[in-house]
């Protein structure tokens, strides 16, 4: 092993051999951690040399070291939560630095075949749902940080849904960053059995200038169906890294939408897997970016069985000197023959200095496809803002009008669900709110 | 009379540097409150720079002249601020802008003439009445009001939506721009009965037109013929008559 470990890597691998805390658990866990712990010191950091990281500027992070945060203090102040609640019931899970807190998580009554909780309960109680939802074998290990994440989450969030299970109010999973110069590495899972339906609100928010590095899988059996919504907005000096895995089983269908605001340097990554027949996604999301911010978008979506569905459309908005990404990959297997896949990206750069790579890319191996994808990059459109003037509204106002109509348009166009986009609209409104008055 | 509109020596051109064309070359027009003209003049004759020029539109630069609206200078406000003193320009071709929506648009355009005036904002409540009072008075159905402004309307719709606006913003200036192109001959009526209704003696209206069709419905006190960037002639209604029979290139040759 010494011959292979990247010197980027040295200080995480002492942090893990110093860490207590572990030592109860099962064994098949302790496996995988010692695995993804080798993985991702072989692995190192990403490179730029590397394509998918070819716009990513990690210096941030390999700047300095982040060790994983210990199990915080119960919380001693109040958390303002409120602005991001969706409203109405809704069963829903805070984690402060990655740690469940019960006292803060009202998880409500939950229909018969519904299992919801933290991680380290499932672990405790239903190891089944726990060793389904971190199953390692897969590609998602091959890249370094999930591979950080597998050595060392403390605790996440679990979502079992028996076959046919249906909950109506959405689950709300609110991930809250107090920690400094400290990594957290929540784990989560989401298993939806055959005919099951979910609504998933995740959060992440928080004052901490902390290296957030999340990760959630989500299996849909056959016929699932969930409605997925994910609003980064940590605070303005944080790392965070995210990546969703689904996989899509004959029919099932899933619905995600993305909305980043927050974060110094951030990085989703969304792949989905198509696997059983006719299952369709949406992945789609907008990403709202001033300052230096940097944020990457990543997706790839992988047809691999006849007959699926994709529609993605991102949007970006950018201004200052912030920096977006959109890498989107659409792969078409052989015999994924009558895909249906429509890619979208489209960005408004604000400013002189504001700057976007996107990179939309298909793959069709297969025949009978339906494929398109597509990005542009633009400024205001002159012709609508003097339209708008012309009628009294002045230029900022006008300006703000046609901002919030270009990313009103990502979560109107995309979000099935009323009550989430209400939520969704609302955050934008706050972000307009916050650009107007900086 | 009280003068609403005086130019004076107008000149103005489109583009910068190299590329500067002289569009106007010496404009002088006098409208008096209440009163109608139309100023009518082939393709390419500055009708539309023109309208642009009064309006604010960004693009042009006034290289000499000036414009008195009201007894003020106009030129040094922002297209913005011309509209909040009472200046409506109906677009040639209205600008599709997807999101936004039309009634969103309109109470926020309201709400800024109205608060510039010093008058209260109006609220949903009070906007809908206003909406309705309007829409009753122009014939209009409520049908457009839900849509992002005019995404996926009609031509006809289009300057439906601009006189609608019109009643809505009640401007004592309203510049007409080509209002009348690209109408059958239903939408132009109903577009021209709507603004015969909103013909104030507190209002002005210039009505800028290739043909003379559209003054069969909005009669006008006075019509301009513009060529080359100038005004060339000058008279009342039987003008348009004359040019309907004569055409403009008999004045062409005169410029």
């Amino acid at each position: 092993m010494t011959a292979a470990i990247k010197p980027e890597t040295a200080p995480y691998l002492e942090a893990f051999r110093s860490q207590e805390g572990n030592a109860d658990e099962p064994d098949w866990l302790l496996d995988r951690r010692a695995a993804a712990l080798k993985q991702f010191a072989a692995l190192g950091f990403p490179t730029r040399r590397q394509e998918p990281w070819r716009f990513t500027n990690l210096a941030p992070l390999a700047g300095a070291v982040f060790p994983p945060v210990p199990r915080p203090e119960p919380a001693t102040h109040r958390l303002l939560l409120e602005p991001y609640l969706v409203g109405g019931a809704a069963h829903r899970i805070v984690l402060i630095d990655g740690y469940v807190v019960p006292e803060l998580s009202p998880i409500g009554r939950l229909p018969k075949g519904v299992w919801l909780g933290s991680t380290a309960r499932a672990l405790a109680e239903r190891p089944d749902l726990a060793e389904a939802g971190f199953d390692e074998r897969d590609a998602s290990s091959a890249q370094p940080f999930a591979a950080l994440n597998g050595a060392f989450f403390g605790d996440g969030f679990v979502l079992a849904l028996a076959p046919g299970a249906v909950l109506e109010a959405p689950v709300e999973i609110i991930h809250v960053g107090r920690a400094g110069a400290h990594s957290l590495h929540p784990r989560s899972a989401v298993i939806a059995g055959a005919g099951s339906r979910a609504m998933l609100v995740e959060t992440f928010c928080g004052g901490g200038a902390g290296w957030t590095n999340g990760v959630l899988r989500i299996e849909l059996g056959a016929d699932a169906s969930l409605d997925h919504v994910r609003v980064q907005d940590e605070a303005l000096d944080a790392i965070h890294f995210g990546a969703t895995r689904a996989r899509l089983a004959r029919g099932a269908r899933y619905e995600g939408f993305t909305l980043t605001t927050g974060a110094r340097l951030s990085r989703q990554d969304v792949h989905v897997a198509i696997e059983g027949e006719g299952a369709r996604c949406g992945v789609n999301g907008a990403y709202l970016l001033r300052g230096e911010q940097e944020a990457t978008t990543a997706t790839v979506i992988d047809h691999a069985a006849i007959g699926g569905t994709t529609r993605e459309v991102f949007k970006g908005v950018i201004e200052d000197r912030a920096h977006g990404v959109f890498l989107g990959r659409i792969a078409v297997r052989p015999g994924a023959d009558k895909t249906d896949a429509h890619q979208l990206n489209r960005n408004l750069l604000l400013s002189p200095r504001a700057a976007v790579d996107t990179k939309p890319e298909l793959e069709i191996l297969a025949d009978d496809v339906k494929c398109s994808h597509g990005a542009t990059v633009g400024d205001l459109d002159e012709a609508a803002l003097f339209y708008l003037r012309s009628r009294g509204i002045d230029e900022v106002a006008a300006r703000r009008m046609l901002i919030e109509a270009f990313a009103a348009d990502a979560i109107e166009g995309a979000v099935p669900v009323g009550e989430l986009r209400v939520h969704l609209r609302r955050r934008l409104g706050v972000w307009l709110e916050q650009r107007g008055s900086s | 009379m009280a003068t609403m509109l005086d130019i004076k020596n107008l000149h103005a051109r489109v583009g910068e540097g190299a590329d500067a064309k002289e569009i106007l070359r010496g404009i002088d027009l006098t409208v008096g409150a209440g009163e109608v003209h139309a100023i009518m003049g082939p393709n390419g004759s500055g009708k539309s720079t023109l309208a642009g020029v009064l309006a604010g539109r960004p693009g042009y630069t006034v290289t000499e002249g000036e414009v008195l609206y009201e007894g003020r200078d106009l030129l040094g406000l922002a297209a913005e601020e011309r509209a909040r003193h009472g200046i409506f320009l109906a677009f040639q071709y209205p600008v599709e802008i997807p999101g936004v929506n039309n009634m969103y648009f309109l109470r926020a355009a309201l709400n800024a003439v109205r608060k510039s005036r010093g008058e209260n904002e109006l609220d949903a409540g009070q906007f809908l009445k206003a909406v309705r009072t309007k829409l009753k008075l122009l014939d209009i159905g409520e049908d457009l009001l839900q849509r992002a402004v005019n995404v996926g309307f009609s031509g006809g719709e289009k300057k439906r939506n601009e006189i609608f606006q019109m009643a809505m913003l009640e401007p004592k200036l309203a510049i007409l721009d080509e209002t009348d192109s690209g109408l059958d001959i239903d939408a132009l009526r109903v577009v021209a009965t709507g603004v015969n209704r909103l013909r104030d003696p507190a209002r002005s209206i210039v009505l800028i037109t290739h043909y003379q069709r559209l003054l069969e419905y909005i009669e006008p006190d006075r019509v301009h013929v513009l060529g080359g960037g100038k005004i060339l002639q000058s008279g009342d209604k039987t003008l348009a008559l004359e040019l309907e029979k004569r055409g403009y290139a008999h004045l062409g040759s005169a410029a």
